[in-house]
């Protein structure tokens, strides 16, 4: 059973998805009304600099250290209608590639104004917008040491947990994707280009720094579509 | 069946082991958002209908999974779907992997079509290593789940205890996550 646009779970060139994912395939089943439900967010929840990382974190007014950008896009879904009130939470490394989490074993310094995190919601087209700075790689064991692309985590919540999704956002030219095994368990090769924000002009001038678009698109009310499924059944 | 379609939706990538950055910030000493999602499903449960729900999430050398991130959603006594509660957000802890959820009893949920499903409550599970969420479901009853006709489409008959909790008192469960092995949970996808 395999859906070719979405990664493998098990794919034994990222070593810890071997022990992580199910020997049995999954119960293909109709969702019912726990999966077109699910929680709703609105406004209200955010601060005024959730969506700037490079400010949301900082003391006495500095900023995070690191190349500015902003990122901004659309979230749709399959069919290309916007998807408003989407709520994005993401989180990130530092400049240096260095997770503010106690189990990041990485001995680069810290950025004491950057926290690495922010949310913001989806206007009525469907667009978001955040500045942030630019995430270093950085190492991680698999075989061997092998290093992340530059990434930032993305979390969107639709309006239906059927829609709920967790992803990551590379950075386009980055010559690390290509071996990344997380990348590399995506089947459909098409596919995996949709996690690459695009370097993108046409607003910074306005903005004054670098920019990336990055489009999501979240599935439908529609069973899943499998390869070896025939059609009709 | 649905003709699927233009697009392909994005695909998914693991959460990564350091998720708590961004989806409970305060575990990792960033206290910069107003609220956390999901710290409780329901905002005042009384002490007579609580319930707690603890456990481990099992990865296939038998340990405990210290870095997952689970997410709950249910309806309430009466069946009914809200979309401002009934959603937790828990992680499994540093040391012990295990992770605690204090909610209520679903009630039993009617389907579009009429039909009345057992209680339950669908679980989300992302972790390091895990390149897709896994979606399974705790329910309450053996017996109901065995005789519903959801099942009863698949040869799975003897697996079904993967989905029911142990069941300490009236009040506490204990439902334990096993990825792989003679265990193995049974998971969903739709
Ligand atoms: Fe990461």
């Amino acid at each position: 059973m395999i859906k070719k646009h979405q990664p493998l779970r098990r794919f034994p060139d990222y070593k810890s998805s071997i022990v992580r994912s199910p020997e049995n395939e999954p119960l293909l089943i109709n969702f019912s009304n726990s999966e077109i439900t699910g929680p709703l967010f609105n406004k209200n929840i955010l601060n005024e600099n959730d969506n700037n990382l490079i400010l949301n974190f900082s003391k006495n007014g500095e900023k995070a250290l690191g190349q500015e950008i902003f990122v901004h896009g659309f979230v749709t879904d399959e069919n290309g209608n916007p998807l408003k009130d989407v709520l994005i939470e993401v989180w990130q490394a530092n400049a240096g590639g260095k997770y503010r989490h106690q189990n990041d074993p990485s001995n680069i310094k810290l950025d004491e104004n950057f926290g690495g995190c922010g949310r913001f919601i989806t206007s009525s087209d469907g667009y978001y917008i955040f500045k942030t700075i630019q995430p270093g790689a950085y190492p991680y064991p698999n075989r061997g040491i092998e290093w992340r692309p530059k990434h930032i985590h993305f979390s969107l919540f639709g309006s239906m947990f059927l829609q709920r999704l967790i992803t990551q956002m590379y950075f386009e030219g980055d010559p690390l994707i290509k071996s990344c095994p997380m990348v590399n368990s995506i089947p459909d090769i098409n596919a995996r280009k949709l996690l690459v924000g695009k370097l993108d002009l046409s607003k910074t001038d306005e903005e004054k720094i670098l920019g990336y678009r990055f489009d999501i698109i979240l599935r439908g009310k529609h069973q899943t579509y499998f390869e070896n499924k025939i059609e009709g059944s | 069946m649905v003709k699927v379609k233009n697009f392909i939706d994005t695909p998914s990538q693991t959460a990564g082991p350091f998720l708590h950055i961004g989806c409970t910030p305060s575990i990792t000493g960033i206290n910069i958002f107003k609220d956390e999602l999901g710290s409780t499903p329901f905002t005042d449960i009384s002490l007579n209908e609580e319930i707690n729900i603890k456990g481990k999430i099992y990865d296939g050398n038998n340990e405990p999974i210290i870095d997952a991130m689970i997410e709950t959603w249910q309806c309430d006594e009466n069946g009914k779907y809200f979309n401002y509660q009934g959603f937790s957000r828990r992680v499994t802890d540093f040391k012990t992997g295990e992770y605690q959820l204090k909610t209520i009893r679903p009630g039993n949920q009617i389907n579009v079509d009429g039909t009345i499903f057992p209680s339950y409550i669908l679980f989300w599970i992302v972790a390091r290593g895990m390149n897709s969420p896994l979606i399974t479901r705790m329910y309450f009853d053996e017996n109901e789940i065995k005789s519903d006709l959801m099942f009863k489409n698949f040869n799975i008959q003897d697996r079904l205890k993967t989905l029911i909790p142990y069941t300490e008192d009236k009040k506490n469960f204990v439902f334990d996550i096993h990825l792989q092995g003679k265990k193995e949970t049974i998971f969903f996808e739709f």
